[in-house]
């Protein structure tokens, strides 16, 4: 099943220089969901290698950077203010013809969320890993699986000091958005165009936005046609200011929509621009299938980001997670078989499954309508008090308004 | 098809899209190989117009 590309098991023989060694876990990517998924699979005792094709973690930045305080709660992970630099509560979702939604958390118990660092906190997760024993091989850059009788036995790259071979019980894809091991593992996860959003974003300084501890959202077919725009405060005159459009309603780069956008808004074209980021991100909803035999899919590389708001730090950090607890106590158990590792599948599903369909779902349904229908639900949201930034209580306000919104809604209430 | 790396961030969208994984990215370059059908989806996709 999986001898779609075998590779000779061993190279050695060719005269390259080959850096021979055998882990329990191989783990490919350190951004969020790699990092996790190896400090879990070495705090439950495997051997643990990370390995990422950059020579600097967290950089080129690709992320707007929001988080909610969830996830950090979830893995007892205190926000620190070298990474989390900025602390949000408040929303602000602005209508194509310009109505404004304003929802804040309540301000003691309500749920709050950071503006990240993300060199620092791509940074930050690594070394916690390595610090829990696994080992990092920066700058190195994964270009093939080994397989041995017809199974995954391990990967093979190019570092800094030319070319490795190392074998592992698990490979664990945490490639991002362009990963490719899950598909040399026999898994399609190429993308067609209504399934990513193409982005842009400019760090910029010297901008006005409402409030610090706001994040504003901006929907409208003519600033991203089938995605929005976004400003995230970072500090006093600092913020992400970004769009993603879907990639297959884009008529032009979304770099120029961001140009054109910031143009248009007085707080934002006074500003400078101090760092320009782009990126994919994949807004079709996880894969199916994220095991294979000696094989797990995490984060990004398994399309597990929210639909509807393209945020997927959070995701890649809980499946991470699971998948590295898994994969160590398969490990452990001599049985790496597909069968063994469904467990990280039917964790992750049940700790995220059902809330990512829905947004799936949302999203769908959002993109059905038009700039005018969205002027007339922002209409209604407008002047009602919300006590939490929730989905679902947007939705009760607008059926009620409209019930008639009901069968175009249902299945989300 | 072919990259202009002055421009290129190494965001891997174009990576994404490619329907017969035929990019190669790493930290220093992206780029086709043999396998590439040029057809065109990469060029669509770049968020900052560096493939040509
Ligand atoms: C413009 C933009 C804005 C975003 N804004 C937000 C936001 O505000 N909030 C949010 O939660 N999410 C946001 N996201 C999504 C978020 O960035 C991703 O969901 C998150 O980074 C996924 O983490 P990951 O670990 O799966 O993948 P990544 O962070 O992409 O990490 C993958 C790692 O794998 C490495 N790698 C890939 N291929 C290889 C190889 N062959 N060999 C070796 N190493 C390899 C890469 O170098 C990289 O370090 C945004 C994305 C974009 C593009
Ligand atoms: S999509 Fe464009 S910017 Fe991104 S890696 Fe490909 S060529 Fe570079
Ligand atoms: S032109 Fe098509 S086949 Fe060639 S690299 Fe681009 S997406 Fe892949």
């Amino acid at each position: 099943m999986h001898g779609l590309r075998r590779v000779p098991e061993n190279l050695s023989g060719r005269g390259d220089k080959v850096m021979e060694d055998k882990y329990d876990v191989v783990v490919v990517g350190a951004g969020p969901a790699g990092s996790t998924a190896a400090y879990s699979a070495a705090k439950n005792g495997a051997r643990v290698l990370m390995v990422d094709r950059r020579r600097e973690l967290g950089v080129p930045v690709q992320c707007g950077e929001a988080i909610a305080e969830d996830i950090l709660n979830e893995l007892g992970i205190k926000p620190d203010r070298r990474w989390a630099v900025n602390r949000t509560n408040a929303v602000k979702i602005v209508s194509p013809s310009g109505i404004e939604i304003r929802i804040s958390e309540k301000k003691v118990t309500g749920k709050v969320g950071y503006v990240l660092n993300r060199k620092v906190f791509d940074k930050f997760l690594a070394v916690r890993a390595v610090k829990a024993g696994a080992e990092a091989m920066i700058g190195s850059y994964v270009n093939g699986l080994v397989f041995k009788n017809g199974r995954i036995g391990g990967i093979r790259g190019v570092g800094l000091d030319g070319k490795f071979e190392v074998a592992a019980d698990v490979v664990i894809a945490a490639d991002g958005v362009g990963s490719r091991v899950a598909r040399w593992a026999g898994l399609n996860t190429a993308l067609r165009f209504d399934d990513i959003e193409t982005c842009a974003q400019f760090q910029m300084v010297g901008v006005d936005f409402e409030s610090l501890s706001m994040l504003e959202f901006y929907l409208g077919s003519r600033i991203s046609p089938g995605g929005y725009a976004w400003v995230f405060p970072k500090g006093d005159d600092l913020a992400n200011v970004g769009l993603g459009v879907l990639g297959s309603r884009a008529e032009r780069r979304p770099i120029e929509y961001l140009r054109d956008f910031v143009s248009r808004m007085p707080g934002l074209s006074k500003g400078k621009i101090v760092e320009v980021n782009v990126g994919g991100v994949p807004v079709c909803g996880p894969i199916e299938e994220t095991v294979g035999d000696s094989l797990m899919v995490v984060g990004d590389a398994a399309r597990q980001v929210n639909p509807l708001t393209g945020g997927g730090i959070d995701s890649a950090m809980r499946a991470g997670t699971i998948a590295g607890e898994v994969a160590a106590k398969a490990v452990e158990e001599g049985d790496t078989s597909k069968e063994r590792l469904k467990e990280y599948e039917r964790r992750w599903k049940e700790a995220m499954g059902k809330r990512l369909t829905r947004y799936l779902k949302a999203k769908e349904i959002l993109l059905g309508l038009s700039d005018g229908e969205l002027d007339k639900l922002a209409e209604v949201l407008r002047g009602v008090k919300f006590d939490r930034i929730s989905l679902t209580d947007m939705l009760k306000v607008l059926v009620k308004a409209n019930p008639k919104l009901l069968w175009k809604l249902r299945g989300l209430l | 098809m072919e990259v202009d790396s002055s421009l290129c961030l190494r965001c891997g969208a174009c990576v994404s899209i490619c329907p017969v994984d035929a990019i190669e990215a790493t930290d220093s370059y992206v780029r086709p190989n043999e396998r590439c059908t040029d057809c065109g989806a990469c060029r669509k996709i770049c968020p900052v117009g560096a493939i040509k």
